[in-house]
C-alpha cells in the first residue's frame, strides 16, 4: 500500500481498513524507454563478470515510477482516490527499448 | 459499492511532442555528435601515424604485398619501364625513407595505389590509358606525395577507426545509417585535402625531373573526357576532387610556381 | 553517370520511404484514435475492473473467460526515430501512442465480444504485452507486438 499525492495504491482487492464505495474502471500508465549506448557498453562489460547492472536497475525503476505516475494521473482525472489491484508489466518492444506498464482499477474508498 | 462510468482524461499515456520535432532534434543532434566522434578519431589516427616512423613501417610491412587486395600480375612487359620512370622521379625526393617497389595489378579501371611498406600499385587499365611518360610520371609522383604525407597509413588507420565506429553504433537501425553517412562525408573531406596535397608534391617532382610540367594533367583530362559529368551531390560525395576542379588546381599551382606548362614530352614505346 | 545515379537513389529511396511512412502512419493513427474514442464512449456504461470483489447487490448468473487481442507493427518512420533514440537513451515517444492504441483496441475487442454475448461486466482483467521477434537475420528485429486483454465476463440477473 502506497500513497501518491493523495491517491492510495494497493495490489490487493481492496484497500485494507477501507471500504470501496464507487468504482470507475481500468486506469493505465505506460512509458517506453531506451537505454543509451554508454549504458549498453557498460552492461556488456558487466556481463563478463556478472553482478547488478546498477544503471539498468535505476533506469527501469525510474521508468516504472513514471508509468505509475501516469496511471495515478488517470485515476485523479476520473475523480478516484485509490487504485486497487495494481499490476506491473515490463516488456521488450524493440531491441534496446522496453515498455513499463502499470494498471489497476480506479475507485473511491472511505 | 457501485459502478460510476467515468473515463480518464485523454492523452496521459502519450507525449504531446510532435514526432517530426523529435526526429529533427535527433537527426541534427546525432549528426553533430557523430561528426565530433569522427573528427576525434581522425585526430587520434593522425597522432598514431606520426608516431610510426617510416623505418618501423618498413619493418612491419617488409615482404608484404597487397596480393590479397588486388590481383597482381608479374608478367606485364611494361612493369620494368614504369619502374624505371618511378626510379627517375624518385630522385627529386632524395631524403625519402622508403625503398619503393612497383607492382602491376590486373584491373581495367585506371587506378594507382600507395600501399604501406613503400609499394606503388598501378592497374593495367591505367597503363593502357596513359599517353606519354610525362602523364605516367605525374601519376607516380602523386602516389609518392601520398607516401610523403603518410596518407597510406592514415587510410588504413581511418578504416580501422571507421570499423570500430560502425560496430559501436550498429545497435540502432536508424542511427547506424546517419552515422555511416556522417562518417563518410567527414572522411571524404579529409581525403580530398590529401589528394590536393599529393598533387602539389607530385607536380614538384615532375618539374624537378623534366624541367617542365607539360602533360601532367593530361591524364586527368583523358579521364574527364570518358567519365560523365557528375552532379553536385556526387561531387560532394566523391573522395577525389571533381576532375575539372582538380585540373584547374594543378594548373594554377604550376602557374603560381612559375613552371613551364609546355615542353618536350617523352612518348611511351610499348 | 551510373555510380552517381546509384548514390542518389540510395539516398532518396529511404528518405521517400520515410516521408511516405510518416504521412500514412500519422493518418492511420488519427483515424484509429477517432474510432477508439467513439467506441469507448459507446461502451462507457460497461464496467471493466481489475479486481474480483463485486458489489453486494450484483447477482451473477453465468461467467465466461473472454479475451481480446491485437498484433500491431511498428512503422518505418517510428522505427527509424526509435533507432536514433536508442543511441542516446530516454523516452521513446514515437512508440507510446502505438502501444496506447493497441492496448485500447485489445480491451475494446474484449468488451465488444462480452457485450455481444450478453454479458454485463468484466472482472479481474489482465493486460499482457509480448514482442514477436522476426525470423530474419539473428531474430533481433521486431515483427510485431501483441497486446492481449483477458478477464472474466459476468452476466448479472440483478444490479
Amino acid at each position: 500500500m502506497q500513497n501518491r499525492g493523495g491517491i492510495i495504491l494497493s495490489n490487493t482487492e481492496t484497500v485494507p481498513g477501507k471500504r470501496i464505495v464507487e468504482f470507475y474502471g481500468v486506469v493505465t500508465g505506460n512509458t517506453v524507454r531506451a537505454k543509451h549506448l554508454g549504458r549498453d557498453i557498460m552492461a556488456g562489460l558487466k556481463n563478463i563478470v556478472g553482478g547488478e547492472l546498477v544503471g539498468y536497475t535505476e533506469l527501469l525503476q525510474e521508468s516504472r515510477n513514471e508509468a505509475t505516475d501516469r496511471m495515478v494521473e488517470q485515476a485523479r482525472s476520473m475523480g478516484a482516490n485509490a487504485v486497487v489491484n495494481v499490476r506491473f508489466a515490463t516488456s521488450s518492444i524493440a531491441q534496446g527499448a522496453a515498455e513499463l506498464f502499470a494498471y489497476g482499477t480506479g475507485v473511491r474508498v472511505e | 459499492m457501485r459502478y460510476v462510468p467515468r473515463s480518464p482524461r485523454e492523452g496521459i499515456n502519450v507525449s504531446d511532442e510532435h514526432p517530426l520535432k523529435e526526429a529533427a532534434v535527433l537527426v541534427v543532434g546525432l549528426s553533430f555528435l557523430f561528426a565530433i566522434v569522427m573528427l576525434s578519431l581522425v585526430f587520434i589516427v593522425d597522432l598514431v601515424v606520426v608516431a610510426v616512423s617510416p623505418e618501423t613501417e618498413a619493418r612491419i610491412f617488409s615482404g608484404w604485398t597487397p596480393g590479397g587486395i588486388v590481383e597482381l600480375v608479374d608478367d606485364d612487359s611494361r612493369q620494368r619501364a614504369v619502374a624505371g620512370v618511378l626510379q627517375r622521379i624518385e630522385t627529386g625526393w632524395p631524403d625519402s625513407p622508403y625503398d619503393f617497389r612497383l607492382l602491376v595489378a590486373d584491373d581495367d579501371e585506371p587506378n594507382a595505389l600507395a600501399v604501406p611498406g613503400g609499394v606503388i600499385v598501378v592497374t593495367t587499365g591505367l597503363l593502357d590509358k596513359v599517353g606519354s611518360e610525362n602523364e605516367l610520371a605525374f601519376v607516380l609522383a602523386h602516389e609518392l606525395g601520398h607516401f610523403r604525407n603518410r596518407d597510406h597509413l592514415r587510410g588504413i588507420g581511418r578504416g580501422v577507426a571507421l570499423a570500430i565506429f560502425y560496430a559501436a553504433i550498429s545497435g540502432g537501425s536508424g542511427g547506424a545509417d546517419i552515422g555511416i553517412a556522417v562518417a563518410d562525408l567527414t572522411l571524404r573531406q579529409f581525403s580530398r585535402d590529401q589528394e590536393a596535397a599529393a598533387d602539389r608534391f607530385g607536380l614538384e617532382l615532375v618539374q624537378a625531373e623534366y624541367g617542365h610540367v607539360a602533360d601532367s594533367w593530361r591524364f586527368f583530362e583523358r579521364l574527364r573526357d570518358t567519365e560523365a559529368q557528375p552532379g553536385i551531390m556526387a561531387a560532394y560525395l566523391s573522395t577525389h576532387p571533381d576532375t575539372g576542379d582538380r585540373i584547374e588546381d594543378i594548373r594554377r599551382y604550376a602557374r603560381d610556381s612559375g613552371w613551364s606548362t609546355v615542353g618536350r614530352t617523352t612518348p611511351l614505346d610499348w | 553517370m551510373g555510380l552517381e545515379t546509384i548514390q542518389l537513389v540510395n539516398f532518396l529511396l529511404p528518405l521517400g520511404l520515410l516521408v511516405f511512412a510518416y504521412l500514412l502512419g500519422a493518418w492511420i493513427e488519427r483515424r484509429h484514435y477517432r474510432d477508439i474514442l467513439a467506441r469507448e464512449a459507446g461502451l462507457r456504461s460497461f464496467p471493466v475492473v481489475t479486481f474480483e470483489t463485486l458489489p453486494d447487490n450484483w447477482q451473477v448468473e453465468s461467467v465466461e473467460l473472454v479475451s481480446g487481442s491485437v498484433v500491431i507493427s511498428l512503422d518505418y518512420f517510428k522505427r527509424v526515430i526509435a533507432g536514433l533514440r536508442a543511441l542516446v537513451g530516454g523516452r521513446v515517444k514515437t512508440y507510446e501512442p502505438l502501444l496506447d492504441r493497441a492496448r485500447r483496441e485489445a480491451v475494446l475487442r474484449m468488451v465488444e465480444h462480452a457485450q455481444a454475448n450478453g454479458y454485463d461486466a468484466i472482472a479481474n482483467v489482465r493486460l499482457e504485452t509480448s514482442r514477436l521477434a522476426n525470423s530474419r537475420g539473428d531474430g533481433n528485429g521486431t515483427a510485431g507486438i501483441e497486446m492481449l486483454a483477458f478477464g472474466t465476463a459476468l452476466s448479472l440477473s440483478r444490479r
